[in-house]
């Protein structure tokens, strides 16, 4: 009974890597600029500016421009990725978890979706959970990141400017 | 004998001098090395964000600029910041800069072009790049005062420019820097001055001891009060050197009204007269504060344009005479004209936001230090939504009264009441507050302190209870049928038979009807399958801390409730079941800069995405068919969702209604509860539909989050049943994975229906060809 449990999972988790693995690389915020609604490009644009302050260790200008973004638009899901990274780097685990699965939650529903997107939630979930020391449940979605898109999250980070 | 008594009665009066003065210096010491000034802590709005693409007359961009004190220039040439030069489809604005410990805005030049009523564009000024988004200052919403309602910015000397000194100086104290502290030459001066026109027409008084006199004394006019004035001068003048005296005159001095708070410094007062820094003052400018320093009431530009200017101009004269200032900058000066800020307006009803904060705010701060310390605390106010709120409720509450005019009460205490409250329901910002109807009669809060009868807006909680999973299928789906027929429950008071609205009993009706039609029996039916205690639960999740009975009756909104706490809860639906922390402050910042609390945006999953969802696809069903189908009456397009509730005898009206991005809450009745004589829908829904218009300039935009693992079908709503072809109705609905019905319409039973289908058309093809 125990092996076939764990023959299921490890089956379970191989498929999801590949079906992560196969998807298309992740975006990056900056190919959304300019597009969408007017509301959706200020507010990409302010996550951009914000991008770019973090990059420059401007860290509190950046979450204020993070959440300037959603002051334009609060379901700007770029905006929760970017405070999810932002908290992630900041050593506030759980804020970024909230933060990356609110992100995946509006990236799923977005019509027309943004493929590969994804992969920087469940990365982001990965190395918060990491770093809450949840190891195992980590360690599965650092790895479909990783696997993904392994020039990002090779080494289970992600930097400012890599999703910028 | 005679000596020594004479020489004692001297060494007692020397004695009883000295401890006097003695007194007086202790006094003089403790206000100057104490806590000089006591500067109330201002709130302020959330800022305001320029985009291309934004409706500038929805935004009200020119009313608020007006509002922030920013001034119509003459020409775009040598803008300074503070200004603006709008022609045509042009706007060169130059932002100020904002002085934050951690997210400063440097002052920028930008130029608006507009297209119609839209921003079509923002550059740079003078590099002509593109801006994404612009931010604009916050708005000053108001301040926490002490008893004095004392307002002051503070300055430092070295911040003030020389010309303001120098104009104060003229005007007030011209030997200010080589007096000790009283001005011989200037008291004999006024004395006979006073003498020639037989009326005390000049006062004699150093600018040191105008200070003491503010500091320390009454304004009586007592030899004695005149005397303590004038020693005290000369023991500050001893202890302190000119500048900090200076400095002090210049933070204390009392300058004018706005409304009920007394305008103190030359810091606020240039807020208050010109809409910026005093930093930034020109010699013009400058002269006119020296002016109104006499009589601030008196001299006001706002009150007497011509007289303050008078003024003024004899200032400048004084400057020119006593070498402060060149020819040729008196010339400029003097012609150059008055250009007065906007009148701040009164914080009006976001009074009731400034309460809430207040109340909360002190959970972690003592009382004085909000009215003393100088604390800056920006919110999460919308200042525009603020006043669109407002604006909705105040013409809301009155159609009302016009309608029915038996609900005027003379009395203002006992006048209809109501209140509005918004919050974004991604974030839980609260973006609009309005508590009452008038907070000059009453300050009580209705959206946070008020507890009344939800009536029907608390349904949403029981379908939900029902439509989530627990250990297994959900109690129903958005196909399922539900039972609308007399109903007796026994409780310890007796029978209760719960009655709808319309008095009618419906048989069985699907779950969109019960809803939209907003059946009372129908509902209680669910609770009871449901169960109380998991409606209770659901309540609990979605952030309702108020007591709930856990009685049947509770489906129908028994339960008293806050409209605030029904905002968090309809919030928690809006944003795909994420409960947010309600935030009403961004950050607090201390007079030294120091940043004493920064928010953090807090949300917690509460529901499956999924069932949050085909509740508010319900809602959407209510706005659109329904009860709140009013919502639609006027120019509102896009994705909404909505309840009504009307409680007995119509003394309580709900409306709650929510897009993707903001959620409202209406209610409105009398404090001492009576019947306000007109349905939900027609008195609290047009309240929510008159802001949420304004508020997304009729286009509400996006979409409620709909999960990708939902599975779509068609029903038959008549029986719940799955809807072939040949099924004479059909509507569209979404399903949790794998509680599809599992009969199918028409006349389909179960798993079979495929087998079934084939089977009656083989008996159709029977009778039609046999």
């Amino acid at each position: 009974m125990a092996a076939r449990k764990s023959l299921s999972f490890g089956l379970a988790l191989l498929c999801s890597a590949c079906a992560v693995a196969i998807g298309p690389p992740p975006p990056r915020a900056s190919q959304l600029a300019g597009t969408g609604d007017p509301r959706f490009r200020a507010s990409q644009d302010l996550v951009l500016e914000g991008l770019e302050a973090d990059g420059r260790g401007q860290t509190e200008r950046a979450r204020s421009r993070f959440e300037r973004a959603l002051q334009v638009d609060s379901s700007n899901p770029w905006a929760y990725l970017a405070l999810a990274r932002h908290h992630l780097d900041a050593g506030r685990a759980g804020r970024a978890r909230q933060h990356a699965e609110r992100a995946a939650v509006l990236f799923e529903s977005l019509d027309p979706p943004t493929p590969g997107a994804l992969v920087h939630c469940d990365g982001l979930r990965g190395a918060a959970l990491a770093l809450e020391g949840r190891d195992a449940e980590a360690r599965p979605l650092l790895d479909a990141a990783a696997r993904s898109a392994p020039a990002i999250w090779g080494d289970a980070h992600l930097s400012p400017d890599e999703l910028r | 004998m005679l000596g020594w008594l004479a020489l004692l009665l001297a060494f007692g009066a020397g004695f009883a001098t000295t401890g006097w003065v003695m007194t007086l210096d202790r006094q003089v010491r403790a206000r100057f090395e104490g806590v000089q000034f006591r500067v109330p802590s201002r709130v302020f709005s959330a800022p305001a964000i320029l985009y291309p693409g934004l409706d500038h007359e929805a935004f009200g961009l020119r009313e608020t600029l007006d509002r922030l004190g920013y001034r119509a220039a003459r020409s775009a040439e040598e803008l300074p910041p503070g200004q603006f030069f709008w022609k045509g489809s042009r706007v060169r604005l130059h932002l100020r800069a904002f002085p934050h410990p951690t997210r400063p805005e440097p002052a920028r030049q930008v130029e608006l072009r507009l297209a119609g009523r839209v921003i079509k564009d923002i550059l740079e000024r003078p590099s002509g790049r593109r801006a994404g988004a612009v931010l604009i200052e916050p708005e000053a919403l108001g301040a926490y005062y002490g008893p004095l309602r004392e307002q002051r910015e503070l300055v430092g000397l070295q911040d003030l420019p020389p010309h303001l000194i120098d104009a104060v100086l003229a005007v007030e104290d011209q030997r200010f820097h080589t007096h000790p502290g009283i001005d011989l030459r200037r008291i004999v001066g006024a004395m006979l001055a006073n003498l020639r026109a037989g009326r005390v027409e000049q006062g004699g008084s150093t600018l040191t001891q105008q200070l003491v006199k503010n500091f320390f004394l009454t304004p009586e006019r007592t030899l004695r009060r005149k005397l303590r004035e004038a020693v005290m001068a000369l023991l500050v003048e001893a202890r302190y050197e000119k500048t900090r005296i200076l400095e002090a005159y210049l933070n204390e001095i009392y300058l004018g009204q706005r409304g009920s708070t007394a305008v103190h410094g030359v810091g606020e007062a240039a807020r208050l007269y010109f809409g910026k820094s005093a930093s930034r003052l020109s010699v013009a400018e400058s002269g006119l504060l020296a002016a109104i320093i006499q009589s601030p009431n008196g001299i006001s530009p706002y009150r007497d344009a011509e007289r303050a200017v008078a003024r003024r101009n004899l200032v400048l004269e004084l400057m020119l005479e006593q070498g402060r200032l060149e020819p040729e900058d008196f010339e400029k000066a003097r012609l150059e004209p008055l250009r007065l800020a906007s009148v701040t307006p009164d914080p009006g009803d976001a009074r009731y936001f400034l309460d809430l904060l207040h109340r909360q705010l002190t959970e972690t701060y003592p009382a004085d230090q909000l009215t003393e310390a100088g604390l800056r605390i920006y919110s999460t106010l919308d200042a525009r939504l603020q006043r669109i709120a407002a604006r909705a409720l105040r013409e809301g509450l009155e159609a009302i009264e016009k309608r029915r005019p038996e609900a005027v009460d003379e009395d203002p205490k006992r006048r209809l009441q109501g209140c509005l409250v918004a919050v974004r329901p991604q974030t839980g910002e609260l973006l609009a507050l309005v508590g009452g109807r008038d907070y000059r009669v009453s300050q009580f809060d209705r959206c946070s302190q008020a507890r009344r009868q939800t009536g029907s807006v608390f349904k949403p909680i029981v379908y939900l209870a029902a439509l989530e999973p627990v250990r297994g299928d959900p109690t129903i789906t958005l196909a399922s049928r539900l039972v609308d027929e007399p109903l007796e429950i026994d409780t310890p008071d007796g029978p209760w038979r719960p009655k709808n609205f319309d008095g009618e009993f419906h048989g069985e009706v699907n779950v969109r009807e019960a809803i939209e039609r907003s059946l009372n029996v129908a509902t209680v039916n669910l609770a009871l399958e449901v169960g109380v205690p998991r409606v209770v639960a659901m309540a609990r999740r979605l952030g309702i801390r108020s007591r709930l009975p856990a009685v049947p009756s509770l489906a129908l909104g028994t339960a008293e409730l806050a409209p605030l706490e029904l905002a968090r809860a309809y919030a928690t639906l809006a944003s795909g079941g994420v409960r947010p922390d309600v935030q009403t402050v961004e950050d607090v910042v201390d007079s030294t800069g120091a940043v004493l609390e920064r928010r953090e945006l807090g949300f917690e999953r509460v529901l499956d995405a999924g069932t949050a969802y085909l509740a508010t696809s319900l809602l959407e069903g209510v706005a659109e068919r329904g009860t709140a189908a009013g919502v639609r009456a006027g120019k509102l397009r896009g994705p909404v969702a909505a309840k009504t509730g009307t409680t007995d005898d119509e003394r309580d009206l709900w409306f709650v209604g929510f897009t993707p991005e903001l959620v409202a809450v209406v209610w409105v009745g009398y404090d001492e509860p009576r019947s306000v004589g007109v349905a939900s829908s027609v008195g609290a829904l047009p309240i929510w539909r008159r802001f949420a218009e304004e508020a997304t300039g009729g286009r509400v935009r996006g979409a409620f989050p709909r999960p990708p693992n939902l599975e779509r079908a068609d029903i038959d709503p008549q029986s719940g049943a799955l809807a072939l072809r040949g099924c004479p109705e059909r509507r569209t609905e979404y399903f949790l994975p794998g509680t599809l019905p599992t009969t199918v319409c028409p006349d389909g039973t179960g798993p079979g229906g495929g087998f079934d289908r084939v089977h009656r058309r083989f008996l159709r093809w029977l009778r039609e060809n046999l």
